[in-house]
């Protein structure tokens, strides 16, 4: 089970409620939590309700839309607020995606919000300060003071490895990573589409794409992070001890 | 040779014709003014003819970011610049945040902006140049309504924008140019500037990378700059409260602004203080890019009135502005003043000097309840405050009087309301009593932008270090912040210090106050970054010719030592015997002033560098004739 946020990412039409980007309320198992003094669209909500269960259960066929599926309008006509429903943990690891291999673990409320990691990261894989071509990036929601650093979280069953059409990524036995063979990525972008974390990027050059390998073992952006917002997940630590 | 660390290209956009192009860096100018402030700098004396009018279109605004901004050296910044609307002088604000680096990542060391828009428009800067944007429908809307809608229409929540809020269209004086919603490059009335222009937001979004000269010995001056961060005795405070410990500090030492200097003890400071703060409403420590030491924080307003209001920040000159100045302890109250500022868009210092300096003229009779639209200027009154900010912002009433900064209100107001504007040159003074940090008061005094602390930011004198304050100023004095003596050598000394910040563009915290970066360090950094052959004599130079260029600048605007003054409350009236160590205390301008003008080559009876002090620096053609 994944836990929700659900985000309204913008507006199209004019909402009277009114609704404004950035509101958001969460979704944890069951229960569904609204920040103090927000509110929520009695009407968005109902259309939103039949999703929300079925984004928060686990998939591993790569012919499935729903983990890729993740912008919802509410049913306004006139008001088009477009809803993006955001995987942000996992409840329990019982259904074993990542429940024992290493892998970096993410405490979003710690996050400053630097980016400090995007920078560690490029200058460490291609020798530059580039963002654009780090494998890590920070989700910033600046009027909510929300900072998401966004990577691959080493998920056991890969979504991403199953449905890569070229067999361009697999997972090392070892470390848990995904690992990229470069001459078979035709930067088709179906990876992307099937990541629950939004963790897969592209060069902007190349067009291939780019997913964190651990750095092969020490991560530079967990030694950058000064805050605690990113860490690296021992073996023993299930994942659903991150929150 | 190519240099790398600079983007190492200038963007020139003519607004009038809706034209632009990039012009190569010149490597003998990076070596000479180094980046950022020092760029703007060199162009603000070259391309904008004295006399000039701020609000003309022959003003020209310039954003800078210098050759260490975009890197892992924590916290990078940007400088603003244009002749002031709000002093008349050199104008020039710094911000850190997330839009200096991103204009270097889309390949600008500099941006100048020449001209006038013909109707409200917002820039789109990327590597490929400048879209000009239409904004008629961006027009009254606040900081964030701006910065969030920008945002949608572009699709993208990477763009970094840069904007003005509704009191700049309102042609408020004293307003700022506002990055990441609530980090202001505030000062001296930048944000002015760009809404004369007809141009309401720079959106900037880069693609571009940053690349190091020496990789390997750049990530060596990284770690040595780690360990001397993490081992400083400051570290942990200013990761717990970053500015705002400022205001129980200030307030022990008997020198925090309250009442718009009636004191310098706040017996409310427990309610409204950086700690309280901290152990009540804030959520996370923020921080700038790339920043080591998260500093900065977020809050939400977790019960009263305010109820629901969260917002990254204040630093200590907004929490201060609007508690101990204007004389309120309710921290909420505080918060939201800072905040509607934020949206507006203008200055928390100079908006909360236009107010408690309203309360002390009703206090003293100069001005009747009726003159202000029968608001109530009792020292704390909620109410007026919140009032007298949208009214500033909308230039109404009397908040029309406000609007353009305190020496312009007093002149209106007349009555002898005159020696209550707590101005230097035009510039409002920040939330500590001058009198009780002798180095800072020069340092107002003397500033290139009129009062400011950040020029100088002699916080050295706090160190109470006799050994050191021998060996560097050479007397034990300059060491402790109620004495006068070697104050003249030591703002000299943290000018350059401070230009050195402002021009590398990394936050002057670590440079500075914490002393990580000085001159050998900064001259290492700069071969390893850019592979252009420095020393650390080179850099102290530049420095220095930075601080000189800009005298040179408001020399020929016609200032001269007269305009190097406090107000003279700081000067005559010695804090109140509540104000514990720094009771008794007035500024002894005079002997500090003549110590700094020997110190920095400058004439004695006119404070105006002097023709050998700027031919050792290069500078002859900077001559004041």
């Amino acid at each position: 089970m994944y836990d929700l946020r659900v985000v309204v990412d913008h507006i199209k039409g004019s909402c009277d409620m009114p609704m404004h980007p950035g509101d958001y309320f969460e979704v944890r198992g069951s229960r569904i939590y609204i920040p103090d003094n927000k509110y929520m669209c009695l009407w968005a909500l109902q259309s939103l309700m039949a999703i929300l269960p079925a984004k928060q259960r686990d998939s591993s066929d790569p012919d499935d839309w729903l983990p890729a599926a993740r912008y919802m309008s509410c049913p306004d006509p006139n008001g088009m607020v477009i809803f993006r429903i955001d995987r942000i943990e996992r409840t329990s690891s019982e259904s074993g995606v990542g429940a024992n291999g290493p892998g970096i673990k993410i405490k979003p409320e710690l996050c400053s919000g630097c980016r400090a990691c995007e920078l560690a990261c490029s200058f460490s894989r291609a020798g530059v300060f580039d963002p654009g071509v780090a494998r890590i990036r920070v989700d910033k929601d600046e009027p909510e003071g929300h900072d998401i650093p966004i990577v691959c979280r080493q998920c056991a069953d890969a979504p991403c490895v199953n449905a890569c059409p070229f067999g361009a990524l697999h997972k090392d036995k070892t470390t848990g990573a995904i690992l990229v063979t470069y001459e078979k990525c035709k930067g088709c972008r179906k990876c992307e589409a099937a990541c629950p974390n939004r963790a897969v990027f592209f060069h902007r050059e190349t067009k291939k794409v780019l997913i964190c390998d651990l750095c092969g073992g020490d991560p530079k952006c967990v030694s950058r992070c000064v805050t605690g917002a990113i860490t690296v997940r021992e073996p023993s630590e299930k994942e659903g001890e991150c929150r | 040779m190519p240099m790398t660390g600079y983007a190492g290209r200038i963007l020139r956009v003519d607004l009038t014709k809706r034209t632009w192009q990039k012009e190569v860096l010149d490597p003998e100018l990076a070596l000479r003014f180094i980046g950022g402030r020092g760029f703007n700098a060199f162009r603000m004396f070259r391309e904008i003819p004295g006399g000039t009018d701020p609000l003309s279109a022959d003003n020209k605004l310039f954003f800078a970011t210098g050759p260490l901004a975009g890197t892992l050296l924590p916290g990078a910044r940007f400088n603003v610049s244009a002749k002031s609307p709000q002093t008349g002088i050199f104008g020039d604000s710094n911000a850190g945040g997330f839009f200096g680096p991103e204009m270097k990542f889309a390949g600008y060391d500099q941006i100048i902006l020449e001209g006038k828009c013909s109707e409200l428009s917002y820039l789109l800067i990327t590597a490929d140049g400048v879209q000009f944007k239409p904004a008629a429908h961006l027009a009254g809307m606040d900081v964030w309504q701006t910065t969030t809608e920008i945002r949608r229409e572009l699709g993208d929540s990477r763009v970094q924008v840069a904007c003005v809020g509704p009191a700049a269209e309102n042609g408020v004086k004293f307003c700022g140019i506002f990055a990441d919603l609530a980090r202001p490059a505030a000062r001296t009335g930048m944000g002015l500037v760009m809404a004369s222009k007809n141009l309401k937001a720079i959106a900037v979004r880069g693609s571009k990378p940053i690349t190091i000269a020496d990789r390997d010995r750049f990530l060596r001056l990284l770690k040595e700059i780690d360990e001397m961060i993490f081992n400083h005795e400051q570290y942990k405070p200013r990761c717990a409260l970053g500015t705002t410990r400022l205001l129980s500090s200030l307030n022990a030492l008997g020198c925090l602004a309250t009442r718009h200097y009636l004191t310098g003890r706040f017996e409310k400071a427990n309610d409204v203080s950086g700690e309280r703060l901290a152990s009540t409403w804030k959520t996370k420590s923020k921080a700038c890019f790339a920043c080591t030491i998260p500093c900065s924080r977020f809050f939400i307003v977790k019960e009263g009135p305010y109820s629901g209001l969260r917002s990254e920040g204040p630093e200590f000159e907004g929490l201060a502005g609007f508690s101990s100045r204007v004389g309120n302890g309710d921290l909420g109250l505080a918060l939201k003043g800072v905040d509607l500022c934020n949206r507006y868009g203008m200055d928390v210092i100079s908006t909360s000097e236009c107010i408690s300096f309203a309360m002390e003229c009703a206090e003293k009779g100069i001005i009747s309840a009726k003159e202000a639209d029968g608001l109530d200027l009792s020292w704390g009154n909620g109410e007026t405050i919140l009032t007298l900010i949208r009214k500033i912002a909308y230039r109404e009433g009397f908040g029309d009087v406000l609007a353009d900064g305190v020496r312009a209100a007093a002149e209106k107001i007349g009555r002898g309301s005159e020696e209550l504007a707590m101005h230097v040159k035009g510039l409002e003074i920040f939330q500590a009593d001058p009198r009780g940090l002798k180095g800072y008061a020069l340092g107002l005094a003397v500033s290139s932008r009129g009062a400011d602390h950040l020029r100088s930011e002699p916080s050295f004198e706090f160190s109470e270090d006799r050994e050191e304050a021998i060996r560097r100023y050479g007397v034990p004095e300059a060491a402790f912040r109620l004495e006068y003596k070697g104050k003249g050598r030591l703002v000299k000394d943290f000018e350059e210090r401070s230009a050195l910040a402002d021009c590398i563009e990394i936050c002057k915290n670590t440079v500075v106050n914490m002393e990580v970066i000085y001159f050998e360090m900064a001259a290492a950094l700069l071969k390893a970054v850019t592979g252009l052959d420095t020393e650390p004599s080179d850099v102290q130079k530049a420095c220095e010719r930075v601080v000189n260029l800009e005298r040179c600048f408001n020399v020929r605007e016609g200032l001269s030592r007269a305009d190097d003054t406090l107000p003279r409350r700081f000067l005559e009236e010695p804090l109140g015997p509540e104000c514990g160590p720094s009771a008794g205390s007035v500024v002894e301008l005079r002997p500090m002033l003549e110590e700094y003008y020997e110190a920095r080559g400058w004439d004695i009876e006119t404070g105006i560098p002097t023709p050998a002090k700027l031919a050792d620096l290069g500078l002859t053609w900077a001559t004041p004739h």
